[in-house]
């Protein structure tokens, strides 16, 4: 390296005036270079990461007994009014680069204990490689989560990703098998990004079975621009594991502190077979529409509030799901006179489908407030969220408490009351309340 | 007679020389290159002394392209920022696409902000409505050129041997002082530059609290536009 006369000057003057070592700057924090070159030096030379965390994850439940959910879990039998649950979670996350090629790879160890249940597993959620021959150009081959939409609850345009959870849409999803291409380009003027990611997704009896109807593949294309400061993205998808679907998503700050983002389905074709309080399906078949518009906002005392309103064309009606909770109601009725379990088995499985599904009806308002550091208590965030089924008024209020105490510990402390008139969603899940305790550490 | 006596003397004075606009430009110049990667730590200091660090390594190209990457604490490790312009994002690895951020908040709950973190050349944002010399420092009256910008209006006292400021006051629009910024320790880096190695805020906001960004390494890097995208965001780390 060629040092000019001047900084070598400049140099020699360093090291002349800077004792090896410490720096104390204002005050009497002390800040050694050297310890931080060290530190960089480390993280520049390995062409591997490994991280992840531990989480242990207790969780109470207080149940409803009288609700639809509550006799659709425990029909034959009685489970008192509470039950604990103990979860506790390895995450481990590696990368491996080398030249143009990479690997990536997440993974959960998940044991649970608890009056319910226990099970041990392991999960592969994410795991793929990457060949990136120049920064605008990358493939990616494996088992991978694509993340499209700009919901933060829901994301109706995430066409070939698993539903988020809307009561903690953070928590990371598990992908699916995929092939990806996606091509960036970057421009001068209002347009100042363009990029485009196309998608194949199998779909066999081994593989992404899940996703939708066997042996088709399918494929999905997303065009993504940033045009005068706002992003948008259109998409499709298409192949016979699931209809035709087209999607438009929009995000864009319209001050330095508020954002305002939406996203519009159009699913081609979406079958659905409601039933009546009898039991009997009446299949339709049409095009329908699934929508959000949402805000994000962050006041001068850092309090951010996020509000969503979501429409779910795929959903049921309120008088459709009325009909499913008269349904379960009678076959659970039959089965403790009579015994006989056939009305209720038919319930239990129509909620593992669209029916038991997190958000099953159509109108849905969610609103998180979060207040940073509060009392001035450092690395504390309260929050407070609700998600609110518009048509029946039924909704959840989750409090929350986050707190890291020191560097890469978490703890975080959250209830859930679940509240609804009899025949309304909420008022018919399992669970009036919930109570959970998280405890994570990252190394 | 007495007007050009004026005209004279006003043509003759020092400050009359002094092109505010040219010294903003050298004081972007001296703190860092156009284009560049550099490493940084963010250390924020408690009033009880305990501390919290973050590694960040970061490219920047051109006047409004910065992304980083958060190499360290385990906990926000691969988290990743982007701004272009005005836009600003933040990627955090499993849980959605990018989310749109803003200027004022912290990623990190330092008394450092997202523009701070992400700062753009001063002249880019900034035009120079003052320019006076006091002793052996210009003095720069700094206003923002738009509505978007973090802060409403900026002080800066600038060494006139080294070009390089030593200290710059951060105000609101309504002219509550956010905080300030203190440039110290000058140090060689890669390109043989003398630049602050430390730059130290405080805050009336947030009494008792302090925190540092240190320049470990600025090196000269130019890399593809496509870099400084939302979806290259995720792949980030590769050009390191």
């Amino acid at each position: 390296m060629r040092v000019a006369p001047g900084a070598a000057a400049a140099l020699l003057l360093w090291a002349l005036l800077v004792p090896a070592g410490a720096i104390r700057a204002q005050g009497t924090d002390e800040i050694r270079l050297e310890d931080i070159e060290k530190e960089i030096a480390r993280t520049v030379e390995r062409p591997y990461r490994l991280g992840g965390f531990l989480e242990f994850q207790p969780t109470l439940f207080g149940f409803d007994r009288d609700a639809a959910f509550y006799r659709l879990q425990f029909f034959d039998e009685d489970e008192g009014a509470t039950a604990a649950q103990y979860d506790l979670r390895l995450r481990l996350e590696g990368s491996y680069r080398k030249g143009i090629f990479s690997l990536f790879a997440r993974a959960d160890a998940l044991t649970t204990q608890g009056d319910l249940d226990s099970e041990s597993r392991i999960d592969l959620l994410e795991g793929f490689g990457s060949l990136k021959p120049i920064p605008g150009l990358a493939l990616d081959v494996g088992k991978k989560v694509v993340k499209w939409g700009k919901g933060y609850a829901w994301n109706p345009v995430a066409f070939v990703d698993r539903p988020k959870n809307p009561e903690d849409p953070e928590l990371a999803l598990e992908g699916f098998y995929l092939l990806v291409a996606e091509a960036i380009r970057s421009f001068d003027g209002p347009l100042k990004t363009a990029a485009f990611t196309a998608v194949a997704l199998p779909v066999d009896r081994d593989v992404n079975e899940e996703f939708g109807e066997t042996d088709h593949l399918n494929v999905a294309a997303k065009l993504y621009a940033l045009l005068f400061d706002t992003d948008l993205d259109v998409m499709v998808f298409t192949g016979g594991s699931r209809t035709t679907r087209f999607g438009v998503d929009f995000a864009r700050n319209i001050l330095t502190n508020f954002e305002v983002h939406g996203e519009w389905a159009l699913i081609t074709d979406f079958e659905q077979a409601p039933i009546n309080e009898r039991g009997q399906a009446k299949r339709r078949v049409a095009d329908v529409m699934s929508y959000l518009v949402g805000i994000r906002y962050l006041t001068e005392r850092e309090t951010t509030f996020i509000v969503e309103y979501y429409h779910n064309g795929t959903g049921f009606t309120g008088g459709q799901m009325e009909d499913f909770f008269r349904f379960v109601e009678a076959g659970d009725a039959t089965f403790r006179s009579t015994g006989n379990p056939t009305g209720i088995r038919r319930a239990i499985t129509l909620a593992e489908g669209a029916y038991g599904r997190p958000n099953p009806m159509r109108s849905y308002l969610y609103a998180r407030a979060s207040q940073k550091e509060p009392f001035d208590i450092l690395y504390f965030t309260p929050a407070l969220t609700t998600i609110v089924n518009v048509e029946d008024q039924s909704f959840v209020v989750i409090p929350e408490l986050t707190y890291s105490p020191v560097t890469n510990l978490e703890l975080r402390f959250r209830a859930a009351a679940l509240v609804g008139e009899r025949r309304a969603e909420y008022g018919e899940k399992q669970n009036d309340y919930r109570l959970e305790l998280r405890v994570r550490y990252y190394f | 007679m007495a007007l050009l006596a004026i005209a004279v003397l006003l043509g003759a004075s020092p400050a009359a020389a002094l092109d505010g606009t040219e010294i903003l430009k050298k004081v972007d110049a001296n703190l860092q290159p156009e284009s560049f990667e550099s490493y940084r730590k963010l250390i924020d200091v408690q009033p009880s002394g305990a501390r919290r660090e973050y590694l960040l390594w970061t490219l920047k190209k051109g006047d409004d392209r910065i992304a980083s990457l958060f190499l360290e604490p385990a906990s926000e490790k691969g988290r990743a920022t982007l701004r272009l312009g005005d836009n600003m994002w933040l990627y955090i690895p499993g849980v959605g696409k990018p989310i749109r951020i803003t200027s004022l908040q912290s990623v990190t709950g330092s008394v450092f902000n997202n523009a701070d973190i992400m700062r753009l050349d001063y002249h880019v944002e900034y035009d120079v409505r003052t320019v006076e010399e006091q002793g052996g420092a210009y003095f720069l009256d700094l206003r923002a050129k738009t509505t978007t910008v973090a802060y409403d209006h900026l002080k800066m006292w600038v060494d006139r041997k080294t070009v390089l400021p030593t200290r710059i006051e951060c105000y609101a629009a309504t002219g509550l002082l956010i905080k300030t910024l203190y440039f110290k320790e000058p140090k060689p880096f890669d390109d043989g530059r003398l630049r602050p190695a430390i730059l130290e805020t405080d805050s009336p906001l947030y009494k008792g609290y302090r925190s540092y960004m240190v320049y470990a390494r600025i090196k000269k890097r130019v890399v593809p536009d496509e870099v400084f995208t939302l979806d290259f965001l995720p792949r980030l780390e590769t050009m390191r």
